[in-house]
């Protein structure tokens, strides 16, 4: 549907980050909607922040980063040396997990991003601190202490007036690393309050480990599991209808469990009846319930599923090994064959 | 008595008389030149410079070295200042944090700290030769700059390593490059420290005796120029303690309380100025 497309805001393709020697994401490759808001869920450590960093670049910052693949939003790669960095930023603004207030007062603290991109005009920045300030719902908390320090706000207030700094450069979209996560249960309100009332303006993606908060808000999901992207689809599919066996675990709270592998099959090159004809007879030696794995270009994979054979089987997971290949994971059905 | 108690009772009475003997000598060392220098302390001592016969008991005071010291403590500190403040930024904002370059940077400068005084006083004055400089106000200042700089930069960075990362991050992600990060956000966070690492230099440069010996000579007039020699106030407490009269040994002792006024004075006097620049910064819980 080239519809679709234009709606995806932020499109990454293939996208791979290491530290050092540690693979952090694998072959990532997904769409975040236009102006809907986009929960990254998952266990800790599973790449979400990292993720979520690619998107803005600060991952240029982690100490032995490097990022493979590529990431483009509004169709411009921003992973080419061309990027403007500065600009990029600018049109993602970010929360942190903690919030993070600059040592300066509430005032220069919402104007600092438009200072630093070269406005002036004291009636303008007047303005914009108010109009964003009363869209990050703090103007009438601060409006008579504007000029005290933004240290001494509570935490939910700085994160208020983090979102309110973020709002004031004009960014396109918003990423929320864990944003309510250090808040007490009002102020995290508050925020979600926000994301709500935003998302019609803004692309949100957030990243959070709470799952009824992806509920609440998200309208797009993506699961990831120790750096692999599991699943992702719209919010009500994958969060009521997994997929796959892993996203299936992780919503139910159970521990994810890797299945033990009986049998691999290799149908890389070859036809689709050839494949078939393999498949057919490797799921003859094995027992129900048993696990096995195929590996089978991308390309390739939709036949291969509809097909009625492997349909008889059940599809625990699709990952992808590289940029061509994927693995697919099935576990033999119950129930008997008939071809 | 439980073995536990026993053991913690010990380390409190370690740790009282370490403390102890740290305030001991202080008191003791501020108490001798008060007692010693405070009865010949006038005010002919710091408004006149020495007349004839100064170091032998005649009349005068030690204007020249207060003005002398003064001016090479600010000047080298501020020299001094310029060098560190692009260091530690460079090492804790554009190099990553386990950079190898960082480590050698730091450990050259730990080791530079270790190297005596006199030793700077040496390579100042071959640094003088080399570009056929005399003993002056100059030379003076660059051998304490040269003399301070580690103290100060090893502070500065100290107080940087300390700032969280994720104030870097906060500013970046609006769109502010990292010169603009460190000079509105990161050195706004720090200056309480910075100015901590400034003025532990301050007091150091202005203290040194044998550092500014063979670079900014001695004289009896004011300093006027930045390439005649100066007086300084650690050389005019040698000069004045090496005499064989009482009462200049005595001046001797109130020259080094003024040395030691001046120092705490403009301490106070910046911390004071800079007040206004604390308030905004963000405390860790």
């Amino acid at each position: 549907m080239a519809n679709e497309i234009s709606q995806n805001h932020i499109r990454v393709r293939d996208l791979s980050v290491r530290y050092g020697s540690t693979q952090v994401l694998n072959h990532i490759s997904l769409d975040i909607p236009d102006k809907k808001i986009t929960a990254i869920i998952g266990p800790s450590g599973c790449g979400k922040t990292t993720l979520l960093k690619s998107f803005n670049r600060l991952i240029d910052l982690q100490e032995g980063a490097s990022v493979g693949g590529r990431v483009f939003v509004d169709g411009e790669d921003i992973y080419d040396p061309k990027t403007e960095i500065t600009h990029l930023r600018r049109r993602m603004g970010l929360l942190s997990q903690r919030p993070q207030v600059l040592p300066m007062s509430i005032y220069e603290n919402v104007i600092y991003g438009l200072r630093v991109h070269g406005e002036k005009d004291k009636k303008k920045l007047d303005k914009a601190a108010e109009r964003y300030l009363v869209e990050a719902h703090l103007w009438h908390e601060v409006k008579d202490r504007l000029h005290s320090s933004a240290a001494r706000l509570s935490i939910g207030q700085q994160q208020r007036l983090c979102l309110a700094r973020g709002l004031a450069v004009g960014p396109e979209v918003i990423l929320g690393d864990e944003p309510t996560s250090a808040l007490d249960p009002i102020s995290a309100e508050q925020i979600e309050q926000r994301f709500l009332a935003l998302k019609n303006k803004y692309t949100i993606v957030l990243v959070t480990h709470i799952l009824r908060q992806a509920r609440r808000l998200a309208d797009y999901v993506v699961f990831l599991y120790l750096g692999h992207l599991i699943e992702h689809g719209p919010a009500e599919e994958v969060l009521n209808n997994p997929r796959y066996i892993k996203t299936k675990a992780y919503l139910e709270g159970r521990f994810i469990e890797e299945p033990e592998i009986e049998k691999e099959l290799d149908l890389r090159k070859l036809t689709l009846s050839e494949s078939l004809k393999a498949l057919g007879k490797m799921s003859g030696e094995l027992k129900v319930g048993q696990v096995f794995r195929i590996l089978v270009e991308e390309e390739r994979l939709p036949e291969l599923i509809a097909s009625p054979l492997a349909g008889q089987h059940t599809v625990l997971e699709v990952k992808k090994r590289d940029i061509i290949i994927s693995e697919v994971i099935m576990q033999k059905n119950e129930g008997g064959y008939s071809i | 008595m439980d073995k536990r108690k026993i053991e913690e009772y010990i380390f409190k009475v370690f740790m009282l008389a370490a403390v102890s003997i740290v305030l001991g000598s202080l008191i003791f060392i501020l108490a001798t030149i008060l007692v010693k220098g405070l009865p010949a302390l006038s005010w002919e001592m710091l408004t006149q410079t020495p007349r004839g016969g100064y170091y032998m008991g005649k009349g005068g005071g030690i204007l020249n070295a207060i003005l002398g010291s003064l001016l090479l403590g600010i000047g080298a500190t501020i020299l001094a200042a310029a060098i560190a403040l692009p260091i530690v930024f460079y090492l804790n904002l554009y190099l990553r944090r386990r950079s190898r370059f960082a480590l050698a940077v730091r450990f050259f400068l730990d080791a530079l700290w270790g190297i005596p005084s006199v030793v700077y006083g040496a390579f100042g004055f071959t640094l003088m030769i080399f570009f056929g400089l005399r003993a002056s106000l100059l030379a003076g200042m660059i051998t304490v700059a040269f003399l301070i700089l580690p103290i100060m930069a090893r502070g500065m960075d100290e107080v940087l390593k300390m700032i969280p990362f994720e104030l870097q991050e906060a500013s970046l992600s609006l769109g502010a490059t990292r010169l603009e990060t460190a000079g509105k956000v990161i050195f706004r966070q720090a200056f309480p420290g910075i100015l901590t690492a400034i003025l532990m230099a301050f007091g150091r440069g202005m203290s040194d005796a044998a550092a500014v010996l063979f670079t900014a000579g001695f004289t009896d007039s004011l300093p006027y120029s930045l390439f005649k020699p100066v007086a300084t106030l650690p050389l005019a407490v040698f000069f004045q303690l090496g005499t064989p009269f009482p009462e200049v040994q005595s001046r001797g002792y109130a020259a080094a309380l003024i040395l030691t006024a001046i120092v705490l004075s403009l301490s106070i006097l910046a911390r004071l100025i800079t007040r206004g620049m604390n308030k905004h910064v963000i405390k860790q819980e």
